[in-house]
């Protein structure tokens, strides 16, 4: 088999990680990524893949040495020109592309799971959320059968309030989910509840979307403020038929 | 028996979102995934597994319990907000099914396809990715001792007879069909949107809708010709919607009618409403001539359309969980002086208060249908914007709303200040130009709201600015539904932009790219050479 020269292999590699990208994000997930955020990962992978074949002296040697003889052999003066008046013929085409006035949203980043405050106003009272603790949690091995009513409790909060949004299922595609931005959480996700604290939970449900830092764009989030429907009961019980739902378990300081 | 069945076809995602990518190649992949399953399933199954009641009442208790109730009557915790309401088992009353009409079983797969696939457009999931074959199956085997079938052999799967296959004159014949005597349309409205002027009721009590036939994504079956033909078949149990193959009725169609019927209603889809989540800017197309006035003027349709889901207001007290209104399709179009958005929304009612046949089909309290554009006041220069909901202290909000009107009072436009939902200073539209007219065709709403560019001497107001993307949402009241204050439907932040003529800017710059580039090489290509030489 001929050995394929390094400017194509370059050229290759390149181009098949592009196309890995939108064969796997536009065609099978069906969730295009943003083009910003495309030409910056395509940005890391130029740079990185160059990195590659410079590595040693021979292989950058490699790479160079069909440039240098295309414009430095008499002999292939045709073949140069032709390279030389396509090249700038395509740079010329990606420019105009460019200037086009874009159409495309612009890109919102936020943070999914902001940093919490060290305390929260909930209920009009203050919360130390470092040391709070789900009053219940204790139940779960002193008396499992009051703490089985309490899941079950938290259960009908679930569904006469959150499932519309974060689904019967706990994934997050409740029957409106599609209709909002950000899209509601998945909590089966091995990266949302098990990540964190009962206390983070705590007041991410009680002061909601309006609650949130800035940089987690309180202006779009759908949650409510829950403080508002439920009460701090109730709150504590949902937090627990969310972890006996899925089957995760919160994270805690392990100081025992 | 049958493994569980997969639908296939362009319309099934929930809610009728289109999920994206390439549409047939993806249903390429996806019939190979289904091929390999049944192929496999064989292989390894010779036999379909028969499910065991105590097993499943336990997952039963699981899962299902929240909605359907500990009894199965449908009365679980969630059922008074919930619409439609969650099924009552022990009537065995199965809507989606394939035995016939005056059979009361159905077979296990009509129950596991229920289970595996959820229902569209309700609360009801799909619970294939949770629950294996054998969990369904178990669950079926409980969910039939709740309505006392356990003993009960299976029913009798309806004839099929010969499939018509899908063409122009089969559609024109099922047409005919469907309107010849007000069969379909009596319930199903003239254009199929669900919008005749009954007020119907099932076994329970409940209000029931007849399905607008145009959003197929709607369909708790699919709107595959089969699954059509089935409903037309069986009817659907407990509701209004009749059986024509009931041998006692004089309505009986022959299958090959049914046939034809299936294949008009199929023909029904519009598309063009589907719900694509990667269409969030509303492109506002630039006119030479005046902002078209009427909402069916033909120039409205050259604009390119959006298409939004429409959620509840389940956010501020009062919450709302039953809306009737589902997405809305919008086109925006510009000139020099002023702006002009056209909103369609399907709504199977035209509210008019103090109407008598209005009131007939309209819930308690009767209002007017409304819809209303909400833009920010200043375009916001950073990620920051107002509270999607009304805005917010620091933000307000513009609201351009259309309200229907009554026996008394004519359709209204007002304008209104927001900042939040139970901040809204009301304003003279008049003062800014604000415009706007209505039109309700079978089934339709569509409202046009016209606004000058730019207003004088108002700190209040958006100033529209090309190529600037400017958030802009939605909200929609069905007037028949109860809904009004707080209690309507709504959807999250978009984008608008007035897409601006680029201009010969493009060109410059490329021209100067190309030969920058090229006088670069020409000098790279004359050193080298010299290089060479010496």
């Amino acid at each position: 088999m001929p050995k394929i020269p390094r400017l194509a292999q370059l050229v290759l590699v390149i181009g098949g990680i592009y196309a890995g990208f939108w064969l796997i994000f536009d065609l099978l997930l069906g969730q295009p990524i943003p083009a910003s955020l495309m030409r910056m990962y395509m940005f890391f992978v130029v740079t990185g893949v160059l990195m590659v074949f410079t590595a040693t002296e021979e292989s950058t040697r490699q790479l160079v040495d069909p440039i240098r003889a295309l414009v430095e052999e008499p002999g292939r003066r045709l073949m140069r020109n032709v390279v030389f008046f396509v090249v700038p013929g395509l740079a010329a085409v990606a420019v105009f592309l460019q200037m086009q006035p874009s159409d495309e949203a612009p890109l919102e980043l936020r943070s999914i799971h902001p940093a919490p405050p060290s305390s929260a106003k909930i209920f009009g009272k203050r919360y130390d959320l470092m040391s709070l603790e789900n009053p219940y949690r204790h139940l779960e091995k002193d008396d499992p059968e009051q703490f089985r009513e309490l899941v079950t409790d938290g259960g009908e909060v679930y569904i006469r309030n959150c499932q519309y949004c974060h689904g019967d299922k706990l994934d997050g595609k409740g029957p409106y989910a599609q209709g909002l931005n950000p899209v509601p959480l998945n909590f089966q996700d091995i990266g949302t509840i098990a990540q964190l604290q009962e206390s983070f939970l705590f007041w991410r449900i009680a002061t909601g979307g309006p609650g949130l830092p800035k940089e987690a764009t309180p202006w779009i989030s759908s949650m409510p403020a829950w403080q508002e429907f439920l009460s701090e009961e109730q709150i504590w019980q949902v937090i627990l038929y969310l972890y006996d739902y899925t089957g995760h378990q919160p994270r805690s300081w392990g100081h025992e | 028996m049958a493994t569980p069945k997969f639908k296939v076809g362009a319309f099934q995602a929930r809610g009728g979102v289109d999920q994206g990518g390439l549409p047939v190649l993806r249903q390429y992949l996806r019939l190979i995934v289904i091929f390999l399953t049944v192929v496999l399933g064989f292989m390894s199954r010779p036999a379909f597994p028969a499910g065991d009641a105590e097993k499943g009442e336990e997952i039963y208790a699981q899962r299902c319990t929240l909605c359907h109730g500990e009894e199965g009557d449908g009365m679980g915790p969630a059922a008074e907000r919930l619409n439609p309401p969650p099924r009552d088992f022990t009537m065995a009353q199965y809507k989606i099914r394939t035995t016939a009409f005056e059979e009361i079983v159905p077979v296990d797969s009509d129950l596991v396809r229920m289970i595996h696939d959820g229902m569209p457009s309700t609360a009801m999931p799909g619970w294939g990715d949770v629950l294996t074959e054998q969990d369904i199956n178990d669950l079926v085997a409980f969910l039939k001792t709740l309505a006392g079938l356990e003993e009960e052999e299976p029913g009798q799967v309806i004839d099929y007879g010969a499939q018509v296959p899908i063409s122009p004159e089969s559609i024109e014949t099922g047409r005919k069909l469907f309107h010849q005597d007000d069969r379909c349309s009596e319930c199903h409205g003239q254009a199929g949107k669900g919008d005749a002027v009954k007020k119907l009721k099932d076994d329970s009590g409940y209000r029931t809708w007849p399905r607008n036939l145009t959003k197929p994504w709607t369909f708790r079956g699919s709107n595959d010709p089969r699954d059509i033909f089935t409903r037309i078949t069986t009817g659907i149990a407990g509701t209004q919607m009749p059986s024509f193959d009931d041998p006692a009725s004089d309505g009986r169609l022959s299958i090959e009618q049914r046939w034809n019927i299936a294949n008009y209603v199929n023909s029904l889809a519009k598309t063009e409403k589907i719900v694509r989540p990667e269409n969030t800017v509303i492109r506002a197309t630039r006119l030479a001539g005046p902002v078209p006035v009427t909402p069916d003027d033909p120039q409205w349709q050259e604009a390119p359309s959006s298409t939004f889901l429409l959620v509840p207001q389940l956010i501020a007290a009062e919450r709302f969980f039953t809306p009737s209104n589902d997405t809305i399709t919008v086109r925006a179009l510009y000139n020099q002086d002023e702006i002009g958005f056209h909103v369609e929304w399907d709504d199977r009612t035209r509210s008019i208060p103090g109407d008598r046949a209005a009131k007939k089909v309209s819930e308690p309290g009767l209002g007017e249908d409304a819809v209303a554009i909400q833009l920010p006041v200043k375009i916001p220069t950073g990620p920051e914007k107002p509270y999607f909901l009304h805005g917010d202290s620091r933000h307000p909000v513009n609201l351009w709303s259309w309200r229907s009107g009554s026996t008394t009072e004519d359709p209204s436009v007002a304008l209104v200040t927001a900042r939040g939902i139970a901040d809204k200073i009301v304003r003279d539209a008049s003062t800014v130009g604000l415009q706007g007219r209505g039109s309700y065709h079978e089934g339709t709403w569509q409202v046009v709201l016209r606004r000058p560019l730019t207003t004088v001497g108002s700190a209040e107001d958006l100033q529209f600015v090309e190529g600037a993307f400017i958030p802009v949402a939605f909200s929609a009241w069905d007037g028949s539904n109860g809904e009004r204050g707080s209690a309507h439907t709504l959807t999250t932040w978009y984008w608008l932009l007035l897409k601006p003529e680029p201009g010969n800017k493009p060109w410059l710059f490329a021209g100067f790219a190309f030969v920058l580039i090229l006088l670069l090489e020409i000098w790279w290509a004359r050193t080298a050479m010299r290089r060479v030489r010496s």
